[in-house]
């Protein structure tokens, strides 16, 4: 049953994809920016629950929640000190948008690395799992432990940001801001505040993403480039700015990049992710659930 | 020719003195510099203006942003390398063919990637940076992976390779300078400074911007082809992120959308870079630099310097508009 083995496997990894290409979609959907960050959220959350719990001690099930807590919070701080020249007034940032957000999330990327890097040092740490099981087999397939409970955490936590989007009066307001920045001003919506939750939650999913996938990946200062890489590539897969087209995307990534990895090869198993961005940017560049993208 | 100072023409010209007054500073250099390893870090100085030169023709003067400068500097490099490893090829067939190479390269994925508006460029830029990286570490049998590749060198003395890689910047700047000062460097800047507008007059937006990427890649492989017979060795190391993080805060601290910042910016951040190296706190420093100009002062020490003059005038600006 190896296929059916891949495709588990493929859909586990592809959640913790969907927990960070979600939070870079709902960036990108109101601010028109790539946050070239957000691989250090992941990093940051993956540091954040490590060392709070190895060195400080705490349970793993504390040092979840705090790491989120820590991700919502530098979300938080780079939408107030470095975003908001963007989403205040339509004076001259305009025009600079792309060359400031580029400089600035990209800047922000290499300061982090490097921090952590000088801080807390370059070796790698193991995170402690959340229970210590063994493999589980579910059926006919064998899963470890572990991921299984970072998938089912991973769910609650996707399911639960859908509600918010389509349910709650923010996520409301989030869509509103996102399809028309202007008009939702107009309406009363505060576009800026709505900014700093976007930011603030994508900084949370993307720090419990790593510090999920903490006990699996040996966190060191630059494991956030690969999964801010394959985020990119399911935001352009599943149409800038759409969350919905996110999620399947990201599924989608998991599953293809689990088969490529034992069908066609293990070693360029990363190269896959430029090859489906190119041909989506080819074929459909629109993507999957996107808007049509203008043309130049 | 004279005109009102803040005349797109006066101000390149101004800024192309400048450029070339440090130049022929930098001619002087190896009188009073002797020792073999400052002349290294003067040389690596310079292949970083390079680089910071090919990115700023994209970023500064066409408003398109690439996170792979560096990418493409350790694929010229293996260019050069790879042909003499495998068909035994001489620096006189490896050096054009690294140029040619990732300008047909850069060429390619512009084509792709630059039909579109937005930030499909930098997003597809930097994974593309990355997985070659990966993908050039991971192929031993080809590249000979991690351990990097050797290079044959062109000549033995350091002094020689300073007047190459000075000789090399030179032709470039004069290149980049009668560029921008023709009827396609105009485009460049209307296509950075209203893109919409641009096409409105008929300009083919697509194209030129395919044009500025694919200049851009072929000095970066240029720079990165030279790099790799200078220090006899390329390794996937050459193209990673945090090169490309250099070569960005190069152009950001000098000044970008002008020729003098990010030579001035190289030879800065380079040789801080050097003098930091012991407390490894460099990347740290840049970054956080890079984050303040960017916000504060984004015209960096050249705009700057501009301001303090009497009759200040911000390098950039709308072309031809009125005074």
């Amino acid at each position: 049953m190896l296929a059916l083995d891949l495709l588990v496997n493929g859909l586990v990894f592809g959640l913790f994809y969907a927990l960070m290409a979600v939070g870079l979609a709902m960036i990108f959907g109101v601010l028109k920016v790539v946050n070239f960050a957000h691989g250090e959220f992941y990093m940051v959350g993956a540091y954040a629950y490590v060392l709070l719990a190895l060195k400080v001690g705490l349970s793993p099930w504390v040092a979840l929640p705090l790491a989120a807590v820590g991700g919502a919070g530098l979300g938080w701080l780079v939408e107030r000190l470095l975003m908001r020249p963007l989403s205040v007034g339509y004076g001259s940032w305009s025009l600079w948008k792309d060359e400031y957000s580029v400089v600035v999330t990209f800047g922000l990327s290499l300061l982090l690395i490097n921090v952590v890097d000088k801080v807390v040092g370059p070796y790698a740490f193991l995170g402690p799992p959340l229970l210590r099981t063994r493999s589980l087999s579910v059926g006919p397939v064998l899963v470890n432990g572990q991921k299984l409970i970072a998938a089912g955490i991973s769910v609650a936590l996707l399911v639960g940001l859908a509600l918010f989007i389509k349910r709650s009066l923010l996520g409301r307001q989030i869509q509103a801001v996102a399809q028309n920045r202007l008009g939702a001003s107009l309406a009363g919506i505060d576009a800026t505040h709505t900014t700093s939750v976007v930011f603030a939650i994508s900084g949370a999913l993307a720090a419990l993403s790593g510090a999920l996938l903490a006990p699996l990946i040996n966190p060191t200062p630059d494991v956030g480039a690969f999964p801010a890489i394959k985020s990119y590539v399911i935001v352009v897969l599943g149409g800038m700015g759409s969350v919905w087209g996110a999620m399947a995307a990201a599924l989608l990534l998991g599953v293809l990049e689990s088969f490529f990895a034992v069908y066609v090869s293990y070693a360029y198993r990363d190269a896959l992710g430029l090859l489906i961005l190119i041909l989506v940017l080819l074929v459909r560049p629109q993507g999957l659930l996107g808007e049509k993208v203008r043309e130049v | 020719m004279s005109g009102p100072s803040n005349l797109w023409v006066n101000r390149l010209r101004a800024d192309f003195r400048a450029v070339l007054a440090g130049v022929a500073l930098l001619t002087l250099v190896p009188l009073f510099v002797t020792t073999p390893y400052s002349l290294g870090i003067l040389i690596v100085s310079i292949y970083f203006a390079l680089l910071a030169l090919g990115w700023n023709l994209l970023a500064g003067f066409t408003g398109q942003f690439s996170l792979a400068p560096a990418a493409f500097a350790m694929l010229g490099g293996y260019a050069t390398g790879l042909l003499n490893y495998h068909l035994g090829a001489s620096l006189a067939v490896g050096i054009p063919a690294g140029v040619i190479g990732t300008a047909l390269l850069g060429w390619l994925l512009g084509r792709v990637v630059l039909r579109l508006r937005g930030p499909y460029l930098a997003l597809t830029t930097l994974s593309f940076a990355e997985i070659a990286r990966v993908v050039v570490g991971n192929s031993h049998e080809f590249t000979r992976g991690d351990q990097g590749l050797n290079v044959p060198t062109l000549f033995q003395s350091r002094v020689g390779y300073y007047y190459l890689f000075l000789g090399t910047l030179i032709v470039t700047l004069l290149f980049l300078y009668s560029l921008l000062r023709s009827r396609t460097g105009r485009f460049f800047l209307a296509i950075r400074d209203d893109p919409t507008g641009a096409q409105s007059r008929g300009i083919d937006v697509v194209r030129y911007k395919t044009l500025a990427f694919t200049i851009s890649c072929a000095i970066c492989g240029l720079a990165g082809s030279l790099y790799g017979t200078f220090s006899q060795l390329v390794s996937p190391e050459m193209g990673s992120l945090l090169q490309t993080g250099l070569v960005i805060a190069m152009v950001v601290i000098g000044g970008i959308g002008t020729l003098t910042g990010p030579l001035v910016g190289a030879l800065l951040v380079y040789l801080t870079s050097e003098w930091l190296r012991g407390i490894n706190i460099q990347m740290i420093v840049f970054a956080a630099t890079v984050i303040i100009f960017a916000r504060f002062f984004r015209t960096g020490l050249w705009g700057l310097a501009m301001r303090a003059k009497p009759q200040a005038s911000e390098p950039k600006g709308i072309v031809g508009s009125p005074t």
